[in-house]
């Protein structure tokens, strides 16, 4: 029987066989497979406890994964506006999986979404109140007196405001990553929420939370091509397994935001973005002055060269206003998720932690 | 073999002509959007977009009201009084804890405070011996 073959010449079965062929009918399957967002993938899944709760907030234990751990552990804390799991993405792409195989007694504080009678929670109940506590209950759990605080974006802010005003806080190191101090240097954001067009207490006053929809599209505005360009890089490698896996990944993070508890977010606009108080040396919390120059212990201070959220120019100066000694600077290659997260993270931003933690953490 | 390099060329050119495409309206939206009048117009949206929320919300709670219809606030109210509540039976739970703790009935602890390992982990420099 004679083999079909195109006006060319070629056998079809030679053709379906082919590389292109096979990689087209990837890319159909993948392309459907994310539009209806079959299997969402999984995330956060490295085994936990919540060892403390009050309201929406969680502070979780790891289940660590080795017999012997480091003596002093590590909290970390993350941002109010920002899914935790970002730093436990998935199995082989999570900082707290990394972490717990480096040997290190890993918790987590989560915010948790805030509900509308949340909104009344400002600067100070973080800081003042969930700080300490949660700390407290790390002590508990591991009989240490001491801990690491590691804080993603905001939440190094608030491992920051809290050893700041708490100059005996029982803090032995501090990791800040994309943690901005100087708003002045926030671009865009900082331009739009200049008082004389934006009216923080109307929104604040109205909404109560501001909604994560505003905080995802004013994100979005800052690079407004990057969602078309990141469609067409993902129709382009619809084929690779791993890509694609990757992309369904930060695409459900990026837009599982949740919305900034009202009176805080006041606070931000207020105190960081318009007068830009903690770079001067003015800023209170609750009545209590926050003074950097206090934090003694040792800093690690990570930026992303090509972070867009929370630019070089508002993280830079971090180290300059803390008084440790012992205090580092690493910008790495990457983006503000990317430094995190994913394969970047990987190589680059996870060795680095684990090196300067493990020395500091006997 | 020069079929493929040419393939391989055509989609890196359009890999790289897309990065700086991204680049360069990423860059003039920026521009454009860093100027006042974008700011003054984006007060203004929040503006009618925080106006219009007031404005259904107070009509909302009003029907709502005449209904005899619990409103969004008689909901938030309820549900700050039910946080209240479980933050109290979390303290007298805790307390209760720590008496059991204080009279040698550790009782229901979490698993995770068990969980003990030994903390003398020393880095590998340290305890691989001559490695700097």
């Amino acid at each position: 029987m004679a083999t079909v073959q195109t006006p060319q010449g070629i056998p079809l079965p030679e053709i379906f066989r082919s590389e292109v062929a096979k990689r087209n009918f990837d890319r159909l399957r993948r392309g459907w497979e994310v539009l209806v967002d079959r299997d969402p993938p999984v995330v956060g899944a490295t085994p936990k406890d919540v060892i403390y709760s009050k309201g929406t907030q969680r502070l979780y234990r790891y289940r660590p994964v080795t017999d012997e751990v480091y003596r002093i552990p590590i909290v970390l804390v993350m941002s109010l506006i920002s899914r935790p799991y970002i730093l436990d993405l998935s199995p082989g792409q999570s900082l707290i999986e990394y972490l717990l195989r480096e040997g290190f007694d890993v918790f987590m504080v989560d915010w948790g979404v805030p509900r509308p009678e949340d909104s009344r929670q400002g600067l100070e109940h973080y800081v003042l109140e969930s700080m300490p506590r949660n700390i407290e209950e790390v002590q508990k759990a591991t009989g240490e007196n001491e801990v690491s605080v590691f804080g993603y974006c905001m939440g190094g802010l608030f491992g920051l405001l809290y050893k700041g005003i708490f100059q005996d806080a029982p803090v032995a190191n501090i990791m800040c990553a994309a943690t901005p101090v100087d708003f002045d240097g926030m671009g865009l954001l900082k331009r739009w929420s200049d008082r004389r067009w934006f009216d923080v207490d109307r929104l604040v006053d109205t909404l109560g939370n501001v909604p994560p929809d505003l905080i995802f599209r004013s994100f979005e505005m800052l690079r407004p091509a990057e969602r078309w360009a990141a469609y067409a890089r993902l129709t382009d490698n619809l084929w690779n397994d791993m890509f694609v896996k990757n992309y369904r990944l930060f695409n459900r993070w990026v837009y599982e935001q949740i919305p900034f508890p009202g009176e805080a977010y006041r606070q931000f606009t207020k105190d960081f973005m318009w007068e830009n108080k903690l770079m001067k040396g003015q800023l209170d919390v609750g009545g209590r002055r926050v003074d950097l120059s206090t934090v003694k212990c040792p800093v690690l201070h990570v930026m992303a060269e090509h972070d867009h959220i929370a630019p070089i120019a508002a993280t830079r100066p971090l180290t300059s206003l803390v008084g440790s000694k012992d205090k580092e600077d690493v910008v790495l290659k990457g983006g503000h998720v990317s430094l995190v997260a994913g394969r970047n993270a990987w190589f680059r931003l996870w060795p680095k932690l684990a090196e300067w933690l493990s020395v500091r953490s006997v | 073999m020069p079929e493929a390099n040419s393939q391989t060329d055509v989609g890196q050119l359009w890999r790289s002509w897309l990065t700086e495409t991204e680049r360069q309206w990423n860059s003039f939206f920026n521009d454009v959007m860093g100027t006042d009048s974008f700011g003054r117009f984006l007060g203004g949206y929040m503006e009618i977009y925080s106006t219009f929320q007031r404005l259904v919300a107070q009509n909302m709670e009003r029907s709502l009201s005449t209904l005899n219809v619990p409103s969004r606030s008689d909901i938030v109210d309820l549900s700050e009084r039910l946080s209240n509540v479980e933050d109290r039976l979390g303290s007298i739970e805790s307390s209760i804890r720590a008496l059991a703790e204080a009279v040698g009935h550790p009782g229901q602890t979490a698993e995770v405070t068990q969980l003990r390992p030994r903390r003398t982990r020393r880095p590998r420099a340290q305890s691989g011996g001559g490695q700097s």
